[in-house]
């Protein structure tokens, strides 16, 4: 129910605001080049924390991944 | 458009008239109408607006842009020719695709990486602020601390020599003054040749900065440095690099956003401070309180009372049907004191944890590109003056601006306590 979620960046959808790397920078991380944000390989949170991560992003670019 | 519009109940407070916010934000007219069911039509000028001042109704429009667009009509109460829209056109007037070219290009050069890489010239740029205003026994806050701190590090950012400075704050002056009742310049200052309804704020003064931008444009052009303004000048997105005038208006409201927003925390910040001495020693006996207390320094202050979005089609919001065409206002300083969400809005609360505020908007593509660094600005200034344990007065009432979209202060005396 609770368990660790892993999750995805929409990478047509994100432009790099960084609310996510800020919230948790061990799971995203902007690049370097163009600030378009991806998930740390392997990266996941617990799924209370995952929900707030997506809906605080303002590009509403992340989605859990359902297995 | 509005076949109903004789049957709907008037508002129940003057929130757009400039003057009005001459004694402060109209809170008790907001709460008013926050509480009235539905939505409020508001007039303005021929017309009027939906008043939205419910923190989830702002949310709302926010997150959904293809139905509240920003790039029909304009994002400020008046609508704008179709010439004037396209000619004054920045991120903030945008919608996708647009908009998301241009955000993925300035977003490569305002990364939180980046933001964090200028925080050691914002600190020593506040600690010399802090320094010669406890020096001098305080002084006028707007003048002396909250208006260099943001100028002085947005220009560092950008490049621009800090001799310059006055003259920056004196040109976005102006343009905060375009926002008011009345003309702050004649239509030609500063050589300006260009029809003012085709400027930014309808202010010679942005033509003066589109020109400074220019030049420096040129400069780096020819001799790239390290700056943002290189940066900008190099940036491509999708092999698109900005065109001269996107570029233009970005530096233009990169100087204004840059500058009078986090000016306006800072007062704010300042004058609550004063207000509340137990919240500033909360902050001084525990630093760690710092993160929080941004938030609500920046909650308090809400700098940008409102956006505008224009409906792209019909649609419901708040269970009100609204037209294709509708002036739809989100007005923030409402929203941040929204009791529904925040837990006694009115107290300044340095350790509020649950702080969703929306003084960087209410969330969606346009959330505020310099949010980070306006964090980090605030954060340092309230981190050097907490290690000095200085303490702030209030000697004088703000001396407030009329306007109805910054909650700007002209000038506020206080004084430092031994």
């Amino acid at each position: 129910m609770s368990g660790p979620v892993r999750l995805a960046v929409d990478v047509d959808r994100c432009i790099g605001i960084g609310q996510c790397e800020l919230l948790e920078p061990e799971v995203f991380r902007l690049d370097d080049e163009t600030a378009i944000s991806r998930v740390v390989d392997g990266a996941t949170l617990g799924r209370e924390r995952a929900a707030e991560v997506v809906e605080r992003c303002p590009s509403m670019a992340i989605s859990i991944l359902e297995d | 458009m509005h076949a109903e519009t004789m049957d709907r109940p008037p508002s129940p407070a003057d929130i757009a008239s400039p003057v009005i916010y001459l004694d402060g934000i109209p809170h008790d007219g907001f709460a008013a109408i926050r509480e009235t069911e539905g939505l409020v039509w508001h007039p303005y000028d021929d017309n009027g607006f939906w008043a939205v001042t419910r923190h989830a109704d702002v949310r709302e429009v926010s997150r959904n842009p293809e139905v509240f667009s920003s790039a029909i009509g304009h994002t400020n109460l008046w609508d704008l020719e179709a010439d004037a829209l396209e000619a004054r056109r920045s991120l903030i007037d945008s919608d996708a695709p647009d908009h998301t070219r241009l955000r993925r290009v300035v977003s490569r050069v305002f990364t939180p990486k980046a933001t964090r890489s200028w925080e050691d010239t914002a600190r020593g740029i506040a600690a010399d602020l802090v320094d010669a205003f406890v020096a001098r026994g305080g002084g006028d806050w707007v003048e002396l601390v909250a208006a260099p701190l943001p100028i002085r590090v947005i220009l560092a950012i950008l490049g621009v020599p800090a001799v310059d400075a006055d003259y920056m704050v004196e040109l976005t002056d102006h343009l905060v003054e375009g926002t008011g009742d009345r003309p702050s310049l004649p239509d030609d200052a500063y050589g300006n040749t260009t029809p003012t309804r085709l400027l930014p704020f309808n202010s010679p003064a942005s033509y003066a900065l589109f020109e400074y931008g220019e030049r420096m444009r040129q400069l780096r052009l020819a001799e790239p440095t390290d700056d943002l303004v290189t940066g900008l000048v190099a940036a491509e997105a999708d092999g698109e690099r900005l065109t001269p005038a996107e570029y233009r208006n970005f530096f233009q409201l990169l100087v204004f956003a840059g500058n009078e927003t986090t000016r306006t925390a800072i007062i704010h910040g300042g004058m609550a401070f004063a207000e509340s001495p137990d919240q500033w020693a909360a902050v001084v006996d525990d630093p760690s309180t710092v993160p929080t207390a941004v938030d609500e320094v920046i909650r308090w202050a809400t700098p940008i009372l409102h956006m505008r979005r224009t409906t792209s089609r019909e649609t419901l919001l708040a269970g009100t049907p609204l037209a294709a065409g509708d002036k739809v206002v989100m007005w923030y300083a409402a929203a941040n004191r929204d009791p529904e969400v925040f837990d006694e809005p009115f107290r300044f609360d340095v350790a509020r944890s649950d702080n969703p505020h929306f003084a960087f908007g209410g969330g969606g593509p346009h959330f505020c590109l310099g949010a980070f660094l306006a964090k980090m600005e605030v954060q340092v200034l309230l981190e050097e003056m907490a290690r000095r344990g200085v303490r702030l007065e209030q000697r004088s009432e703000p001396v407030r601006l009329a306007s109805n979209f910054v909650h700007g202060v002209e000038s506020l005396e206080l004084g430092v306590l031994a």
